[in-house]
């Protein structure tokens, strides 16, 4: 296992630096001037090209990048252009947000998308399959700021149940912490409910005409010790994999919804940065998306080998 | 129920699937007695594996309807019981081996585990009772380091090693009946012997009674005491295995004896019954056999019913009992080959 995450991880570096290239790059190919973006009003030359100098930008653009890939394996992804404050304090501070926001997401994905499926595979053609699948579908299509927006007239304008918007970090107002997050985790978690809802029903279509799923009701199982453990614990295998590479779109997924909700996350670093023409952060936070996502990916992969004690010697 | 019931009479079983117009399993009768071993015969896809699923409620409905039928089992009708009754009874009473070693047993579970459960679920003893129980079980079925293999899964046993682990699994609750279907097809021909030796040994030991399919006489003659021959979804004859090896009446049951060289056919040449069995869409309404069968009359358009004709032999053939000796296959099977 330790072997094989060694692995894992030394194929993931070059993927790694590709991608770093690649946003460096993209990043400096996009329009407008990050220094007239941070001088504001002031138009003096001076000032320009001091602040030019000051940031390398006159640097080849490779001499740029080295110059950054280089911080950034020192644990330095720069300072923000606009805030001054680094890049890393910034993700530092906005990261764990959106964490518990996707975490709380897929916590609800799960417990409405795996029961829903195991209940509509187990039903199959059934009225109960049709109806999940029907909500499955229209989960998929609703769009999220629309549900967003509907949530918060409803549970918030007119029941007055939770509020609209806000934010309390979860180490300091617990209680009050979920209570913000319970709306946007549920928009988010909707979608990917649906998604999972479907790849569980599909996995345990597959395990339910099994031979061993027939071997365990043959030694007069109940339906109930068949379904969750015969017949999950091999379809588990699949979903643990889907809602792990899962997770690792949600933390980037999660930027309309933090608008929607105004959430200090990771998804409003990204915006505003993008908008005032922040490279250092967009790059910061690109990088550190894409390490996740990498990171998502290996742990699903290992996720596998420990359901599925046919890989786990290799 | 009376002292000299046989332990499994089923009577008049017949299965279809789905909107289908022919019995898949037609109008199948059978009785068994304590701890004796029959044997259901018959070639690929003549209904064996239905009849023995339908005893075990493991038939999936729908598809699978079961258009007529009783099945008494210990006082108790099998194809009425409600789900709950019929979980008590699997298992426990009456167990089954399968046909596919390789995907029998979960693979995400632990062989003991597997075994151990079993033994759990019926006799309600702790885990570590349960778990002395698998182990007995796997030194029983001769499974070399079972200590080890407790704690194995499948995948790491061979074909054989699997399907001695799903014996020992059936076997753990020292159920009244047994039944194998097609234990050993799928397992090498040097394995395919240790294991039937093996599942007689344990059959005498726990004094089971066995319904054991298969498609190899050889097995027949090895394990049975009765034999039933079966094609198309109906038995066309059956009782005890030298009765019906020595004195063959049904023509299919004759073209099966001389098919198979050891038997039949001294030659040593193998003799094949010629034409194929009429699609599911287009089966005769009489004599399913009448097809292939070199002494077809227009009388065979009604449906032979079983008759008995020597103690506990019967057959469904309107030209049974045959009054010329049938030691030789009929000149127009061998010929026709
Ligand atoms: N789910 C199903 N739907 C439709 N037909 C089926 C289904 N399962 C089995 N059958 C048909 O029922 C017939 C009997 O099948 P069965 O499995 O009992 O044969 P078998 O005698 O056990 O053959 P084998 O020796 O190959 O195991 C076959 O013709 C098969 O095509
Ligand atoms: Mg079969």
């Amino acid at each position: 296992m330790l072997g094989f995450l060694a692995r894992r991880i030394l194929i993931a570096i070059p993927t790694v630096i590709l991608i770093s290239v690649f946003v460096f790059t993209l990043q400096k190919l996009l329009p407008g001037d990050p220094v007239l973006a941070m001088a504001g009003e002031e138009r003096d030359p001076e000032v320009l090209a001091f602040l030019r100098e000051k940031y390398r930008l006159n640097d080849p653009l490779y001499m740029q990048y080295f110059h950054w890939i280089g911080g950034v394996l020192q644990g330095d992804l720069g300072i923000s252009l606009r805030t001054r404050q680094p890049v890393l304090t910034l993700i530092g501070e906005k990261l764990p947000v959106t964490i518990q926001l996707a975490v709380m997401a897929l916590i609800i994905a799960v417990f409405i998308g795996v029961p829903t499926g195991i209940l509509s595979a187990y039903r199959k053609g059934t009225w109960i399959d049709w109806l999940a699948n029907i909500v499955a579908l229209s989960g998929l299509s609703i769009p999220n700021f629309w549900l967003g927006i509907m949530l918060i007239l409803l549970v918030s304008v007119n029941l007055g149940w939770l509020p609209a918007s806000g934010y309390a970090p979860l180490s300091e107002d617990p209680l009050r912490s979920i209570q913000t997050m319970i709306m946007p985790a549920f928009v988010l978690g909707t979608g990917l409910a649906a998604t999972l809802m479907r790849h569980t029903r599909s996995a345990m279509l597959g395990v339910l005409k099994s031979d061993y799923v027939r071997t365990a009701r043959a030694k007069g199982l109940n339906e109930r010790v068949v379904i969750l453990k015969h017949a999950l614990r091999n379809a588990l295998v699949p979903i643990v994999t889907v809602a792990t590479l899962l997770f690792g779109e949600l933390l980037a997924g999660a930027v309309l919804t933090e608008q929607i909700f105004t959430i200090p996350g990771f998804g409003k670093l990204v915006v505003d940065a993008v908008f005032n023409r922040d490279y250092a952060v967009v790059q910061g936070i690109v990088l550190c998306t894409a390490v996740a996502f990498i990171a998502m990916n290996i742990l699903a992969d290992a996720a596998y080998r420990i359901l599925n004690p046919r890989m786990r010697d290799t | 129920m009376p002292e000299d019931a046989p332990l499994l009479q089923i009577t008049d079983l017949s299965i279809r699937f789905g909107a289908a117009a022919t019995n898949l399993v037609d109008g199948v009768s059978l009785s068994l007695d304590r701890g004796e071993t029959l044997c259901i015969v018959g070639e690929s896809g003549c209904g064996k594996s239905l009849t023995a699923l339908a005893l075990m409620g493991l038939l999936p409905t729908p598809p699978a309807r079961l258009m007529s039928g009783t099945a008494m089992f210990e006082g108790r009708d099998l194809l009425s019981l409600s789900l709950q009754e019929l979980q008590n009874v699997r298992g426990d009473r009456m167990a089954m081996i399968f046909q596919e070693p390789m995907t029998s047993l979960n693979p995400a579970l632990k062989v003991g585990e597997q075994i151990a459960e079993a033994v759990r679920r019926h006799k309600g003893v702790s885990r570590d009772a349960a778990r002395n129980r698998a182990l007995d079980m796997l030194q029983k079925v001769r499974i070399p380091a079972p200590e080890k293999r407790l704690d194995e899964y499948p995948h790491q046993m061979s074909g054989g090693m699997r399907q001695r682990a799903m014996i020992a699994m059936a076997m753990a609750n020292d159920p009244a009946l047994l039944i194998a279907d097609e234990p050993t097809t799928a397992l090498d021909v040097t394995v395919q012997a240790q294991v039937l030796d093996l599942m007689r040994q344990l059959q005498d030991e726990s004094a089971s009674a066995m319904i054991m399919i298969t498609h190899d006489l050889g097995v027949v003659a090895e394990m049975a005491d009765k034999v039933a021959v079966m094609y198309a979804g109906r038995i066309v004859e059956a009782g005890p295995v030298a009765a019906v090896f020595e004195n063959p009446q049904h023509p299919y049951t004759i073209g099966l004896m001389s098919s198979m060289p050891s038997l039949g056919d001294r030659s040593g040449k193998l003799v094949t019954i010629p034409g194929i069995v009429p699609p599911a869409d287009a089966m005769p309404e009489g004599c399913r056999f009448v097809s292939r069968c070199p002494f077809a009359q227009p009388g065979c358009a009604l449906a032979p019913p079983m008759r008995e004709f020597d103690r506990g032999h019967a057959v469904a053939c309107w030209r049974a009992p045959l009054e010329t000796g049938v030691d030789a296959p009929s000149p127009e099977i061998a010929g026709a080959a």
